[in-house]
């Protein structure tokens, strides 16, 4: 809105007229027995959308809100997909998931728009990695992913996504002195994010979690990427060619060495094998021509009945009950939440990579999710930021939605000033 | 701030890479749509329509409202959306039948329809002159291409398959495009190669004899059907008594690389050879196949008279008749679909007459009709009742344990240009002839 010169009155009317839209087509088009099915619905979203509004306009300044009406826009329209799914109700999980994943990303905000803050914290990164590492060692069942608490499920792996960011982007932030390794001069810094890169690549191997690994490798080769050219290109390109080919030389080992079950989702061949490997995604694709551009109407989909519907291949159930056309126009404002520091540009380097890092995330998770349902790469189990069900996938994309506002409204105080200038304010309010 | 412009392109790298791929998706998903819904089982088909609007496959069809046998003269031709036969109109063309469009979806009761070119009177009046006798007859217009029988035994009834297992073979597929062995209709490929290798007045004036038998320069023995012999023949004469020395003699002064040329030419496959591809909308067709090696040896003088390892389909032999009875250097492109309905029920996809190489010149197309003419006069005329010149073959198969009949020709009127092929299996007796056939063919497209 401040650099935007989008007016709060307007865009808060965007947003509410974009939901009144489609609860309309619910409405009209959609599959229940009862007007009153869709109620509970309704008032969640226009409650959420409501006080979401009223909160980010009086609770802090920011130079930009763009990204909030953008990500309750994004969050609210999630909220009719999952509620839709086979039948019209309430996916009253996925809403408080994505209530938590608002609330995360005012915290991460709070968190990283002040990168010194970041710097200074920067070993309990290290620190709350390793945490998560462990957790995922002893907490979770055999090679498992998950924590069970109750009737909760919790996937730390996937709070490994914004720690990991953060360090890239604190270690690469400055220059720092620099060692000669066989052939390269590395800093510390560096080194210490290899080596974590290091030990999330084997701790997902061993837990056959291969669908993340593209997006942690994205971050990192992002960072690396920036690093080596920091200040600028100290490598001949020569070097660089040889640093990609030794990257798809690894991929093609590992793809070699990966398990059973990769190597034939890699070399599937979905319509000679439709009762079987290619099962989900022949379904899938099935269900997009069903839906054709504007879809069957919603709840009436059912791709619902095909396992992880709602989360790795939503995008085809999207397509299903609501049509292509509303399908990529959710997925173009999800490109659009990485689009707009481009407008509202980053004022440091810290932020700039962090914003990197954060789209090379989103945009590794939502490639490996639609292209690989679709069948234009091996199909992976990852989620769509914000549109898939699950509660730790939307938690995280919140904060990492976060770290993309801090980019846009950053604080440049250094912490000790900014504490003197808090205790200041608070003897003034005293007196 | 240049470090920070570079973040910002990588980050621009990244979401356009995106982009991109969201673009191919996009395309993908548009120009594979009725792929996908062919198996998907929550759309309908349509119905397919002969030229005269009779149905020709219903997928509500039961015995109560056709009739037990209605289909059964086009089942393997035509099938159906079961799955149990592949290379068939319906198989091969569904997405022509969904009542399905990518921008609206599935419509229950859409209006889909394909409009073919078959006369499915015409067709079971064919089907029913077998009689008890197994084989194949298609007839096309060789003017414009439209397929207007095409009769293919034993058949299958697609409203009662019954146990596929004992289904006798040969059941579940057209044969009029799959390769059968053409006996002596493989002579006109062998004239045509010899007139583009030697030129018309050169064949014309070869003069060979023959005895009944015939030894060829390695020494192998050709026989004549005419045990007493034809004695000294021009080629008319020849073509008109199928006389295996006669052409024995004149393959062996040929070239093989211009006889193996002008076969590739034709679409022939030769000596493991890639044919090019033929397919009638979509239905894929055999070409043609020859091992031809030497040509003074008994094996490639056997091939070029349409025995040994040689085999053609029937609709390919019927295609170069198109190009003989229009003097010309192509063949016209045979067609099956006429035009289609979408779901709406706007008429599409209205079929053009294509043409393609038929192999030879146009002036050793006019040569071969001739020669062709001549034997219908003489021999076929009465008995078809329309103008025709033709060739007849007798093709040993099964290692000679039997014997089919063909008849391939073209009927020499433009007013009534119609070509055709009639094979009868297992016929050695002769008691079913392949031109009474071509005649109740011709008569009944006629009507």
């Amino acid at each position: 809105m401040f650099h935007n010169k989008l007016r709060y009155g307007n865009i808060s009317i965007l947003v509410l007229l974009t939901h009144l839209v489609m609860l309309a087509a619910v409405l009209f088009r959609g599959n229940y027995e009862d007007i009153r099915d869709i109620v509970p619905l309704t008032i969640a979203v226009f409650s959420l959308d409501i006080v979401y509004m009223i909160v980010i306009r009086f609770f802090y300044k920011q130079m930009t809100y763009t990204t909030d009406y953008l990500l309750l826009l994004i969050l609210n329209c999630s909220v009719i997909f999952q509620s839709c799914f086979g039948g019209i109700g309430f996916a009253s999980k996925h809403y408080i998931t994505c209530v938590a994943a608002l609330v995360c990303c005012q915290i991460m905000f709070l968190l990283t728009r002040n990168h010194l803050r970041v710097l200074a914290m920067k070993q309990y990164l290290y620190l709350v990695l390793g945490a998560l590492i462990l957790a995922i060692l002893f907490l979770t069942g055999s090679r498992s992913m998950w924590i069970n608490i109750g009737p909760i499920s919790i996937q730390p792996s996937e709070f490994m996504k914004p720690v990991f960011v953060l360090l890239c982007a604190t270690s690469i932030m400055e220059q720092h002195p620099k060692k000669k390794v066989l052939m390269f001069h590395v800093s510390r810094e560096m080194i210490a994010l290899t080596i974590a890169f290091f030990v999330i690549f084997v701790l997902q191997w061993w837990c056959r979690d291969l669908g993340s690994l593209p997006t942690f490798a994205a971050a990192y080769g992002c960072a690396i990427l920036c690093r080596i050219c920091y200040p600028k290109a100290k490598f001949s390109k020569g070097t660089l060619l040889f640093l990609c080919a030794l990257g798809v030389c690894a991929v093609a080992m590992l793809a070699a060495a990966a398990p059973g079950y990769v190597q034939a989702r890699l070399s599937v061949d979905i319509w000679e094998d439709t009762y079987g490997d290619g099962w989900q995604q022949c379904q899938a694709l099935m269900a997009i021509a069903e839906g054709a551009l504007f879809g069957k109407g919603p709840g009436y989909g059912k791709l619902i009945q095909v396992p992880a519907a709602d989360t790795d291949i939503v995008f085809s159930t999207i397509c299903e009950e609501w049509g292509f056309f509303v399908a990529l126009l959710i997925i173009f404002f999800v490109v659009s939440l990485l689009i707009l520091p481009m407008i509202n540009k980053p004022r440091s380097y810290f932020h700039a990579t962090m914003v990197m890092g954060v789209a090379a995330v989103f945009i590794v998770q939502m490639g490996l999710n639609i292209f690989g349902s679709c069948n234009l790469i091996p199909f992976t189990g990852v989620t769509i930021p914000f549109i898939s069900q699950g509660g730790s996938s939307m938690v995280v994309c919140g904060m990492l939605t976060g770290m993309l506002k801090a980019g846009q409204s950053p604080v440049f105080r250094r912490p000790d000033v900014q504490r003197q200038l808090n205790a200041q304010r608070r003897k003034e309010g005293a007196a | 701030m240049k470090s920070i412009k570079r973040g910002e392109r990588l980050t621009k790298f990244l979401i356009a890479v995106f982009l991109i791929g969201m673009c191919i998706l996009v395309f993908k998903v548009v120009s594979e749509a009725s792929f996908y819904m062919e198996h998907s089982g929550n759309v309908s088909l349509g119905c397919v329509y002969d030229r005269d609007g009779n149905v020709l496959y219903d997928p509500n069809a039961t015995a109560e409202t056709y009739g037990a046998d209605y289909f059964v003269d086009v089942g393997n031709l035509i099938g159906d959306e079961s799955g149990m036969m592949d290379n068939t109109l319906v198989s091969e063309n569904m997405n022509l039948l969904e009542n399905y469009d990518p921008i609206f979806g599935v419509m229950e009761n859409g209006k889909s329809a394909v409009y073919t070119t078959l006369d499915h009177d015409a067709n079971r009046t064919v089907y029913n002159a077998f009689g008890s006798y197994d084989g194949t007859a298609i007839a096309y217009n060789y003017e414009t291409g439209e397929i207007l029988v095409c009769v293919s035994k034993p058949n299958i009834n697609i409203l009662n398959y019954g146990d596929v297992e004992s289904l006798p073979s040969g059941s579940m597929i057209c044969k009029a495009f799959n390769p059968v062995t053409p006996g002596s209709t493989q002579k006109v490929s062998t004239l045509a190669a010899a007139i583009e290798q030697m030129g018309f007045d050169a064949v014309a004036e070869k003069r060979y004899s023959c005895a009944g038998v015939y030894y060829n320069n390695y020494g192998n023995q050709i026989d004549c059907h005419n045990l007493y012999g034809h004695g000294t023949q021009d080629i008319f004469t020849a073509f008109q008594n199928s006389c295996n020395p006669y052409f024995a003699q004149l393959v062996q002064e040929m070239k093989l690389d211009d006889l193996i040329e002008t076969y590739k030419d034709m679409g022939y496959s030769v000596n493991g050879s890639k044919a090019p591809n033929l397919e009638v909308d979509d239905i894929k067709v055999f070409r043609g196949s020859a091992e031809l090696e030497d040509v003074n040896e008994f094996d490639t003088q056997w091939g070029c008279m349409g025995q040994s390892r040689t085999e053609v389909s029937p609709c390919q032999l019927m295609m170069w008749q198109s190009a003989i009875a229009n003097r010309s250097n192509s063949v016209t492109k045979p067609y099956l679909i006429s035009y289609t309905h979408n779901m709406f029920g706007d008429e599409r996809n209205h079929a053009r007459t294509k043409y393609e190489s038929a192999g030879f010149s146009a002036d050793t197309a006019a040569y071969i009709r001739e020669v062709m003419l001549a034997n219908g006069k003489n021999r076929y005329n009465g008995v078809i009742g329309y103008p025709v010149g033709v060739k007849s073959g007798t093709a040993q198969v099964e290692n000679g344990a039997s014997e089919d009949s063909l008849l391939v020709g073209f009927v020499d009127d433009t007013a009534f240009p119609i070509a055709f092929c009639v094979v009868i299996e297992d016929n050695a007796a002769g008691a079913m002839s392949a031109d009474s056939i071509v005649a109740i063919m011709l008569r009944a497209i006629q009507q």
